[in-house]
């Protein structure tokens, strides 16, 4: 049997009361964003009742919660999910808490990341999903992180963290960044060996590589999905083959926002304004053509300069991101955001599904300044009428898909 | 992949300790090494500019490529600046050049600096042009790798006004166009960021806190070149590098010249380097 797929409620956690003439009168809602606009008054309890949205999809059942990693901007008021984290292990008693991820280059010493996680897998008993990402855009400008280094950085602070987790210690780590002479973490993780790691790509082959060779779990990073999308399933199969490993939908996740309401116009209706406050003014500086976006290109110069020629070859700097759609038929088309009815929901969430056979759905609810009650209703209408469908739909065409070769896998193993 | 670039410029390559540096010279006499920085040769253009012309009519000028760029190995993953030095050691020794003239603009005047203070014997004249590598309290060299990213996917405006006089300078508009550039010279202004942010990004922006206590060490002839519009590297920077080294003598501010002063007046630069060749 092939598990259908696990759904997670995903949360940014976002400024929700700049000014309305923001999009005007600002270049940029990261990094160099001011935050004289931060409203002390407002603000008070905004945190909590993030968390308290999170904790509600908990007791709807969902199968986890999504924190991230975001510096300096208004997009993600999460500079440490551990500390967002910590508070889900006290408030919730069952869903995963994935923490999708702590950014590595950005620590010192990375084997604090380790140490923490596995405080937090044993204050949740053992529900940590560890999550490590490179933050090699934006980020690299607020914590002074050479964009060209990060990747090497990155990839041995996972090594460091994957042996502090499994190999007795004390021991020396030989690292070239961060050479340790005693690695000997207490507490260990719950979870044996260790909480599944989940690493994020989008279209490095190296990446998908060493997340194939380890074990790891892929997280695509992309934000539009359609075809796209199922080529990069099949691109990410073809890598695990070449490792003698087989793709099954718990390899992989993908990040996607829904609101649901009652009808298509109730949803649009209730949804409008938080959507456009996150299209306009959260991606703005990331995913926006409009100002100057941090996230990939030259000036953050991370991947190798063939790699870079390629992209130059194969790109159109004019073309649209997210943050670009004009209109609702330009956001239906985006395959991002998708908002209606529980039917439509579950109707186009099955389209990229269909094609893209994903074991992790992760589903942002909460856009922009979207009202509490709004994004609760929505969880809840998506967990009460979208998720059975999408759980017995995907149980079902998974194990048609997948059975025979989990079960070849079983046999190999033996 | 510089297969492509090779064979429309007159890059040479010299192979020393199992990497391969390309580099490009002309003319005869005593040799001067050409250090480079972002809007000149490899950083951006394949070939010598009008600047080194001038100065190959009187001297061997060898301008190479810095680890990474136009074809010349990269170094090992995490580099920073004495790795930088340590490669232009193996690059003089392969050339076989034990006593040099030594030239550098932008971030290359910061290595040609670094250089000059650990090997003042080796380094005959020293002539840096708009060079980073100083900290100067309260004068911030501008943070060129967000302004690397282009405005609006296309607009790669306030870049063009950092390194040159103005943004619609012609020299700007030419080898910094909006949209997508020539192929090579995009690749190579990515391979020029990319060195950039491995020896410079960290401390922000291209400087090594110890050199400007160093300097008194280079006491050979020196001259500090600045343009008088350069907004990528402060003109408090040019004056602590001319208070700095003893043989510099005054600041020479180039009129109506940015950062690239080297592009924008060749002829003015390349006159005042000459000039202190022959001392």
């Amino acid at each position: 049997m092939i598990d259908p797929v696990q759904l997670y409620c995903w949360h940014f956690m976002s400024y929700p009361h700049l000014p309305a003439d923001f999009d005007e009168k600002y270049d940029s809602g990261w990094v160099t964003v001011p935050n004289k606009l931060w409203d002390k008054q407002r603000s008070r309890g905004l945190l909590n009742e993030y968390i308290d949205q999170l904790a509600y999809a908990d007791e709807l059942g969902f199968d986890g919660m999504v924190l991230n990693e975001h510096h300096q901007n208004i997009y993600g008021l999460m500079p440490s999910p551990n500390i967002i984290a910590a508070a889900l292990t006290q408030k919730t008693k069952r869903g995963k808490i994935v923490v999708l991820g702590n950014l590595l280059p950005l620590h010192a010493n990375p084997l604090r990341v380790a140490e923490e996680y596995a405080m937090l897998d044993n204050m949740s008993d053992g529900r940590i999903v560890a999550g490590f990402a490179p933050g090699s855009g934006p980020e690299t400008f607020n914590y002074d992180v050479s964009s060209a280094k990060s990747r090497d950085q990155f990839w041995e602070a996972v090594e460091l963290i994957r042996q502090a987790w499994t190999r007795e210690g004390p021991f020396a780590f030989e690292g070239k960044h961060y050479p340790l002479r005693y690695v000997n973490p207490w507490p260990q993780p719950t979870q044996s060996p260790h909480p599944q790691i989940w690493i994020p790509g989008a279209r490095s082959r190296d990446t998908l590589t060493q997340i194939a060779k380890n074990g790891y779990c892929y997280f695509l990073s992309s934000r539009s999905h359609g075809r796209e999308t199922g080529k990069s399933v099949q691109r990410f199969a073809d890598v695990l083959k070449a490792h003698g490993d087989t793709y099954l939908p718990r390899r992989m996740g993908i990040l996607m926002s829904t609101y649901v309401g009652e009808t298509d116009a109730i949803a649009q209706e209730e949804s409008r304004e938080g959507i456009w406050y996150f299209l306009r003014n959260c991606l703005k500086g990331h995913q926006r053509r409009v100002g100057r976006q941090l996230t990939f290109g030259p000036g953050v110069p991370y991947i190798p300069p063939n790699e870079f020629r390629e992209y130059l070859k194969n790109s159109d700097p004019t073309t649209p991101l997210l943050g670009d759609t004009q209109d609702w038929s330009d956001l239906q088309r985006s395959q991002s955001i998708i908002v209606g009815s529980p039917d439509t929901v579950y109707q186009r969430f099955m389209d990229v599904l269909e094609h893209a056979p994903v074991g992790h759905l992760l589903i942002q609810f909460h856009m922009g300044n979207m009202p509490d009650e709004c994004a609760r209703k929505s969880q809840r209408l998506f967990w009460n009428e979208v998720a059975p469908r999408l759980k017995e739909a995907t149980g079902k065409k998974y194990s048609e898909m997948f059975d025979n070769e989990s079960t070849r896998q079983v046999e190999t193993a033996k | 992949m510089t297969s492509a670039v090779l064979e429309k410029t007159n890059l040479k390559m010299v192979e020393t300790n199992g990497r391969s540096i390309s580099y490009l010279e002309k003319g005869t006499g005593a040799p001067t090494v050409y250090l480079h920085g972002f809007a000149d040769v490899h950083g951006v253009a394949g070939d010598f500019l009008p600047f080194h012309d001038k100065l190959a009519s009187a001297t061997r000028l060898i301008a190479p490529a810095h680890p990474g760029c136009s074809g010349t190995a990269d170094l090992s993953e995490g580099y920073g600046p004495d790795d930088a030095v340590f490669h232009y050691l193996e690059f003089f020794d392969a050339m076989g050049l034990k006593e040099f003239n030594l030239i550098g603009q932008s971030a290359g005047g910061w290595i040609a600096a670094e250089i000059a203070v650990r090997y003042p014997e080796r380094v005959k004249k020293l002539g840096l042009i708009g060079a980073t590598g100083l900290f100067v309290s309260g004068e911030h060299i501008a943070d060129i790798f967000m302004h690397t990213q282009p405005e609006r996917g296309i607009d790669y405006a306030t870049l063009r006004e950092m390194l040159f006089s103005s943004a619609d300078a012609p020299l700007a508009r030419r080898y910094y166009p909006n949209g997508r550039g020539d192929l090579d010279e995009e690749t190579r202004r990515y391979e020029m960021i990319r060195f950039a942010s491995f020896v410079g990004f960290k401390p922000p922006y291209l400087y090594n806190r110890s050199l400007v206590s160093r300097l008194h060490r280079a006491k050979m002839p020196a001259a500090v070149v600045w343009g008088e519009h350069d907004r990528f590297v402060p003109r408090a920077h040019g004056e602590a590098y001319a208070a700095g080294l003893s043989g510099a003598g005054k600041l020479k501010v180039i009129a109506g010249a940015g950062n690239a002063a080297q592009m924008e007046a060749p002829d003015a630069v390349a006159d005042i380097m000459l000039d202190l060749l022959k001392k």
